[in-house]
């Protein structure tokens, strides 16, 4: 094919951006590959896709080294065929580099550790993806994300009012649950030992995990606080290679840090977090941290050998595996303190192989769980990892981080393998043994269980669903515990029942005949009698969140991944609902 | 010994070693002038993990087919790396030794040495080219230069093993072969892909750095 002449605005954005990302550490991978492809067994997308050698690691590099041959590099520039160098000049050109850099590698560094040349894939793909971010080509997941880090302050768009209730209701949940009305999750306490850190994940689909941190502090009498602000350690710059963002983002963290005079900024469990937070954002800041960074299972497995919790392995005593996120361990090392952690709070751990180092991407790192336009071929390269976690034996999988529970659910379901996915802080705060301070008559216990027996005693939930096991689940689980429930097979019946029974909350499939189930939830949302609807998506099939989160109304109050365990359903539904109800409460105090 | 053949022994490899210097130096001061990227957070991983141990151990990495999954299981093709190494060793060796220590090669047990290696090298490049052509996903990732630069080298190999006991009873067309490929080698290396070794200590030693400072490097394994 001849050469065009006239180049695209975009296409010459990138190659002029290139030039400025260039450092002598990608240059060097980019010179070094000398096409030996002993990297191409090493990625789990060519395991799963035998014989399609564009999901090599060396074919896809290509993709990216050919620019620079092209542009940058003598040989190329002279005589391009001879060393396949060659140069973009269409927007088509851009988003098929699009689909390689964004679609078909997740930035997980297995191949890096595994070439002989130090050639270090992973880094240059997100040099890559950064000159597409930079002239707006990209997923259109990774899109929205950045918009809300950019804008809202955290990935998942969470307003700080639903934050700060979030934190509040859990306090309120801890101290019944530690019958200790002292017990608090204190914001944004100056001069504290821990400022503690979270993925906006947990206060929107596992608020468990941040009581569960919060006991473990508690218990180890830790002096500790949360910030009202700027509390996301996620980094979606990380995953975008949209360095600018995530400096940024980094740098709100660090200065609120240094605001609340905190000496040590603990993470939560969170791969990506980490890396972003620990190890990439003072170099993208240009920020020295003037305090201590650390992964709370640094911070957890501390207490223990200090003394200051103490645990019952015995309480965990269910085979389980760890799963090694690759940002924790192939790009920060965390490898052993995991597991050290693990054979502290469990009594049956099994390892998983490969593990460490060579471990398998959980299929969702790099952000894909953002892409839904490649989840087939996310799922399909997950049987990798399914057929590592079915040879374990194991009924729960263990990781340090909320984007590979995400990944690795989406696997187990795919693959049905009926594993259930934990944290180390729930493990830890299950496993803790805590002395019963007073006596509680026994008259008082019995009035305080019945009360909490029926936590959705007075709602009407419409559970909307075609799959009649689902819908029968679900409504039991509502009934069981005190709600009115009302049935919908399809959305025509959901939209209906909706408009007419005004239910308090819905929860929504969004794959049932009928009406398209976006336009329902657009309808519902634009009545203005619905205005106090709450709606929770419970789906199997999350490539479909699009039709729902695409709508320029008002997103969903909650949403959750089926299979959905009764735990998880019961927290999710009675936070939606008690945030509605201090919604109202707080409406009514204002209301003249 | 004819005078082409002492040229091509002599003066050719001469200005061929010169040029390539000169282009290698270019090549370094070009590649040194992209600015290396710094690290500015804390050390992370166990003690045995600092920058100056991921260093050494990124380099000898190549050297310990078990520390990564790709030599380790490929060992076929880790063999034959080192073969094929050994035996461009060999024949540069070779390219100096005729010239300025021919004594060497009077030794009957050097001769058989060197041609051991030399003539495993050329099979090794005939087993690699077969499998860069009947390989799919060898030929999605081979460029020209990459059949070229294998093609040179295995057919270098033979006129190296050929070349081997220096001499010349049966006439100096496989010497000439030699030489004369030598210099092409060492004028074509700065400009293909053979030049790699060249930048082998810097990809090294880079990824060595932030591995190590990371806690990755060296990788412990269960």
């Amino acid at each position: 094919m001849s050469e065009q002449t006239t180049r695209s605005h975009k296409a010459e954005k990138v190659l002029e951006r290139m030039g400025q990302k260039l450092n002598r550490q990608m240059v060097g991978s980019l010179l070094a590959c000398v096409h030996c492809g002993l990297c191409t067994e090493t990625c789990h997308y060519v395991l799963a896709n035998p014989g399609d050698p564009t999901y090599a690691p060396a074919y896809k590099g290509d993709l990216i080294r050919k620019l620079f041959k092209r542009h940058f590099d003598w040989t190329g520039r002279v005589f391009p065929w001879w060393v396949k160098a060659g140069s973009v000049w269409t927007d088509e050109e851009l988003e098929e580099l699009k689909d390689t850099v964004f679609g078909k590698c997740t930035n997980c560094r297995r191949c890096s550790l595994n070439c002989p040349m130090g050639v270090d894939l992973a880094t240059f793909n997100r040099m890559a993806r950064g000159l597409l971010v930079s002239v707006g080509i990209m997923p259109e997941g990774v899109a929205v994300v950045s918009k809300d880090q950019w804008e809202i302050g955290n990935q998942m768009g969470v307003l700080k009012e639903d934050y700060l209730e979030t934190l509040e209701w859990m306090a309120e949940e801890l101290q019944d649950e530690l019958d200790d009305p002292e017990v608090d999750i204190p914001i944004d306490q100056t001069d504290c030992e821990v400022v503690y850190y979270i993925n906006p994940r947990e206060v929107k689909y596992d608020p468990r995990s941040i009581s569960d941190a919060a006991k473990i502090f508690h218990v180890a009498g830790e002096s500790w606080t949360m910030p009202s602000e700027g509390w996301d350690m996620t980094n979606f710059g990380l995953f975008s290679g949209d360095d600018a963002l995530g400096g940024s983002v980094a740098q709100r963290l660090y200065e609120k840090v240094s605001e609340l005079r905190g000496k040590r900024l603990v993470i939560s469990e969170c791969g990506h977090g980490f890396r972003s937070t620990r190890c990439e954002g003072p170099n993208w800041a240009r920020y020295d941290v003037p305090f201590v960074m650390e992964s709370s299972i640094f911070t957890m497995l501390r207490y223990i050998k200090e003394g200051r919790i103490k645990v019952d392995k015995t309480r965990n005593s269910r085979p389980v595996t760890y799963h090694d996120s690759c940002n924790m361990g192939r790009s920060c090392g965390m490898f052993e303190e995991p597991r050290e952690l693990l054979e502290l709070v469990c009594s049956d751990f099994r390892e998983m192989h490969p593990n460490r180092a060579e471990n398998y991407c959980c299929t969702g790192g790099g952000g894909a769980m953002s892409m839904s336009e490649y989840t087939p071929r996310r799922l399909k390269s997950g049987i990798i990892k399914a057929n590592q976690l079915k040879e374990t034996g194991a009924e729960i999988v263990v990781t340090s981080c909320h984007n590979c529970v995400d990944g690795l659910t989406d696997v187990i379901r795919h693959y049905e393998l009926g594993i259930e996915v934990t944290q180390l802080v729930n493990l830890v705060a299950n496993a803790l043994v805590i002395e019963p301070k007073v006596a509680i008559p026994v008259e008082e216990v019995v009035e305080e269980m019945v009360a909490e027996a029926l936590p959705l005693a007075g709602r009407t939930i419409l559970v909307a669903d075609d799959e009649p096991d689902q819908l029968e689940y679900l409504a039991t689980v509502f009934e069981d515990n005190g709600a009115t429930v009302l049935r919908a097979v399809d959305g025509d019946e959901a939209l209906a029942m909706a408009t007419s029974e005004k239910p308090d909350l819905l929860t929504l499939d969004l794959e049932m005949p009928g009406k398209n189930v976006g336009e329902v939830f657009q309808i519902l949302r634009e009545n203005p009698e619905l205005e106090s609807l709450k709606v929770c998506v419970i789906t199997g099939r999350p490539e479909l969140r699009k039709l729902i989160y695409d709508r320029s109304v008002r997103r969903p109050e909650g949403y959750l991944d089926k299979p959905v365990t009764e735990e998880q359903l019961l927290i999710n539904v009675r936070k939606i609902l008690e945030l509605a109800h201090d919604e109202a409460a707080a409406g009514a105090e204002g209301t003249p | 010994m004819s005078e082409l053949l002492h040229f091509s022994e002599h003066t050719l490899q001469e200005v061929a070693l010169g040029f390539m210097a000169l282009v290698y130096t270019i090549r370094i001061i070009w590649f040194l002038g992209f600015k290396a990227g710094g690290d500015r957070q804390a050390e992370t991983g166990p003690p045995s993990t600092t920058p100056a141990k991921g260093v050494l151990y990124s380099w000898a990495n190549i050297a310990m087919p078990w520390a990564m999954e790709s030599t380790r299981r490929q060992y076929i093709l880790y063999a034959q790396f080192v073969v094929f190494h050994i035996g461009v060793t060999a024949a540069i060796a070779l390219s100096f030794i005729i010239p300025y220590g021919p004594g060497l090669l009077e030794n009957q047990a050097s001769v058989l040495i060197l041609q051991i290696i030399i003539g495993g090298a050329f099979l090794v490049g005939v087993v690699r080219f077969v499998r860069r052509v009947g390989n799919r996903y060898m030929r999605a990732i081979s460029s020209p230069d990459d059949y070229f630069s294998l093609v040179l080298l295995t057919v270098w190999f033979f006129f190296a093993f050929l070349a081997v006991p220096n001499q010349t009873s049966g006439g100096e067309w496989h010497l000439l072969g030699f030489f004369i490929m030598t210099a092409f080698f060492l004028v074509y290396v700065p400009f293909s892909k053979i030049s790699h070794y060249l930048y082998y200590p810097f990809t090294r030693y880079y990824l060595g750095k932030t591995m190590g400072h990371r806690g990755v490097y060296p990788v412990g394994r269960a």
